[in-house]
């Protein structure tokens, strides 16, 4: 489970929700600024429509106060002057809106001040018209001349009205044009971003979903995970310590506390705790070794023993590393085992193995002496029966002879027996030297030791090239001694020996009848000759301590020959067989690793 | 052959072969006088009385009681007046920790007691005609084991 990814995922959430964070604070601004800009431009048409409309009724009273001025003219009735002083008031009012309406604008500013200028003159050419008409006789000419400089003013008024509201009409249209835009391109911006926002959100959402998922698997992994350690540590009598160094905080498994002899969690987790179990004799021990794995940030394995809460001696073996965690705390785990078992059944088998030694030993001594001492009054009797051939065996009689002469032979294979038997407890015995040897030396050596038998019997030793191993070479020497010497001693009455040594290099496999590695390369040399055989059935028997095939009077073995030879090829981790066929030979093939 | 006889000593605890060692040395056309001694310690007390003649050969058993035939070489060899005397390892034995350890002490040939009495008297004729002087400056631990 890589909880790694997962920590690392959870910074980029992090990043993606200050990233989210600051484009919501983008969108709230920008909107607001789009809201607000659209209300100022809403604002402003409003104000231009209002300022148009204000400028077309002031209009509209000028020619109430005409039409009323003119209706007095005709007809001298007062009611018609009515008109004209409401139409005063009126526009009065009119003004003051259009002024609050246009204070920030100087152009419409000074067009107002034009326009009322304009309008009072007007005012004043009605009034004086409506007088002169009241005048009897009516000084026509005067009256006309009034109304028409009258109506002249009006001409002017209503061109500036006219400007006013064309300037009115032109801010509109651009107001209008910008309110457009406003209208036309927050909605898109908002809802881009909007759907940017849901998208991030969407994206954040599928990786924390997957991050959960991950996170659930991983926390039931180490749950199972817990388990089985809880299981592992009761079967395989371990427990676990964690010490964060930074907080000094220790952690101790419960099956510590069962190893100690106590209920889980029954005392505080602190060093000084721990140590009060230690033997006070090995309290030293897991202190430096605590000391050198904080200092040395190195594995140390630490060997004490534990006086448990009953009394028991206990023996542990620990080991302590320091681990560096995510944020750089350093923590020192600390893992104990009961090897009590281990410890008494290695120091059982240590015993078994003196008593296995000392045996040993004594029964190489009890060989060895009883070889020698036999070989003392063995030797007093050889030479006394040497001593009696010289000086008495003229004098004695036939049968005395032939008695005398059983006695010799007796005497000689005892001899004979004891010298090999030496041969054997020597081949048993540990000095084992292995020097890396040319075989085709030992071979040779041996030939010569048995140089006489073999002229005696007119012998052919065909020998392949031995290759250089590294043996024991006195032993191997021996083992091919003994391997010829049997092929001479066991040849066929009448027929001349011959014997073929011939060598090859083999491996493992191919031979199932080793017990050895597939892989394991070996020299197989064998000793093939044309002697007397013998039955395959024996062909095991042959190797054991005192085995022989033949009578003791018809050849001189001993029984002890094959069995050196294999004691030799044990000792060179090697192996050793025979095959026999009755009267036609017999091959002894061995197999030394190379 | 020589007029000067060649003086022989023998220590060996054992009675027969000590009968048989003199009979086989007075059959060889030798000139020699020979002395035995029935141990160790005998052995130390007779080289160290200062009027006795030293041995040209001393012929030393090993497997002696109290006082080994080993031991007795290395005291000899200490002995300033007696670590020349030319010294025949006698025994039985024939293992390579007897040999290899009296070669070390400084024996100067080792005899491995035959079976029969002409092979002996061979032997004793070998080692008494021995010029020890030239034998000396050539052992080594091959031709340390007389063979016969």
């Amino acid at each position: 489970m890589n909880l790694r990814g997962t920590f690392n995922s959870s910074t980029f959430l992090k990043s993606i929700f200050v990233a989210a964070l600051f484009v919501f604070i983008y969108i709230s601004s920008v909107s607001y600024k789009h809201s607000v800009s659209l209300s100022k431009s809403t604002e402003l048409v409003v104000h231009s429509h209002k300022v148009h409309i204000e400028l077309e009724q002031l209009m509209s009273y000028l020619k109430d106060a005409e039409t009323g001025q003119r209706g007095f003219i005709i007809t001298q009735d007062s009611m018609y002057l009515q008109p004209l002083v409401i139409a005063r008031k009126k526009i009065n009012r009119s003004f003051k809106i259009l002024k609050q309406l246009t204070k920030d604008n100087l152009y419409h500013k000074k067009n107002l001040d034009t326009l009322s200028h304009l309008i009072n003159i007007r005012f004043t050419f009605l009034e004086i018209s409506a007088k002169l008409s009241l005048v009897t006789p009516v000084n026509k000419r005067i009256l006309d001349k009034t109304i028409l400089k009258g109506k002249g003013v009006m001409d002017n008024i209503r061109v500036e009205i006219n400007k006013m509201i064309d300037l009115e009409m032109s801010n509109l249209k651009i107001r209008q044009t910008k309110y457009e835009d406003d209208a036309y391109f927050t909605p898109i911006f908002m809802l881009s971003l909007v759907l940017f926002s849901l998208l991030v959100f969407v994206i954040s959402y599928i990786k924390i979903n997957k991050d959960l998922v991950t996170l659930q698997k991983a926390n039931q992994e180490l749950i199972i995970n817990n388990a089985a350690f809880k299981q592992a540590e009761i079967l395989g009598d371990f427990c676990y310590t964690r010490w964060d160094l930074k907080t000094n905080k220790l952690i101790y498994s419960d099956n510590l506390y069962n190893l100690l002899g106590c209920e889980p969690h029954s005392f505080e987790p602190t060093v000084e705790n721990f140590i009060k179990f230690i033997h006070p004799e090995d309290r030293n021990i897991v202190a430096t070794g605590a000391e050198n794995v904080i200092s040395n940030d190195m594995v140390y394995i630490r060997h004490y023993r534990i006086i448990r809460k009953d009394g028991e001696l206990r023996y542990f073996k620990s080991l302590g590393k320091i681990i560096t965690d995510d944020e750089g705390n350093k923590i020192h785990i600390g893992i104990g085992k009961d090897i009590t078992q281990n410890q008494l059944d290695n120091l059982a088998l240590k015993e078994k193995n003196r008593e296995l030694e000392q045996n040993n030993a004594e029964l190489a001594s009890f060989n060895h002496i009883a070889s020698h001492d036999l070989q003392e009054p063995l030797r007093k009797i050889q030479l006394f029966i040497s001593r009696i051939d010289d000086q008495e065996g003229h004098t004695m009689s036939e049968k005395g002879k032939e008695y005398f002469v059983k006695i010799q032979n007796a005497a000689n294979r005892m001899r004979t027996l004891i010298d090999d038997l030496l041969l054997f407890s020597r081949a048993n015995k540990a000095e084992k030297t292995f020097e890396i040897t040319d075989l085709n030396l030992l071979i040779e050596q041996a030939q010569q030791e048995l140089i006489e038998t073999i002229d005696e019997k007119k012998a052919q030793i065909l020998t392949d090239q031995l290759p250089v191993l590294n043996v024991i070479p006195f032993q191997i020497q021996q083992l091919f001694l003994n391997l010829i010497g049997n092929s001479l001693k066991y040849s066929k009455a009448n027929v001349a020996p011959i014997i073929k040594i011939s060598c090859e290099k083999i491996v493992a496999q191919d031979y199932p009848i080793l017990k050895a590695d597939d892989k394991k390369t070996f020299f197989k040399i064998s000793f093939a000759d044309n002697g007397l055989g013998f039955d395959q059935q024996y062909a095991e028997s042959i190797f054991i301590l005192f085995q022989r095939l033949h009578q003791s009077n018809q050849y001189s073995g001993t029984g002890i020959g094959l069995a050196i030879c294999k004691k030799i090829i044990e000792n060179h981790a090697g192996f050793i067989y025979a095959e026999g066929q009755p009267s036609i030979g017999a091959t002894f093939t061995l197999f030394l690793p190379e | 052959m020589q007029n000067e006889p060649i003086h022989v000593l023998l220590a060996d605890d054992d009675e027969d072969d000590r009968n048989i060692f003199i009979d086989a040395l007075n059959e060889l056309k030798i000139n020699t006088v020979v002395q035995t001694v029935k141990d160790g310690q005998e052995l130390i007390d007779h080289l160290t009385q200062d009027n006795n003649l030293l041995p040209h050969v001393l012929f030393l058993d090993l497997n002696m009681p109290c006082k080994t035939g080993l031991d007795c070489l290395i005291e000899i060899k200490r002995i300033d007046r007696l670590k020349d005397v030319a010294i025949a390892i006698y025994s039985t034995s024939s293992s390579e920790k007897d040999i290899e350890e009296t070669f070390i002490r400084g024996a100067n040939v080792y005899i491995k007691k035959p079976n029969n009495f002409s092979s002996l008297k061979k032997v004793l004729s070998q080692v008494i005609t021995i010029n020890w002087q030239y034998h000396t400056s050539g052992l080594n631990r091959d031709n340390f084991l007389l063979s016969l």
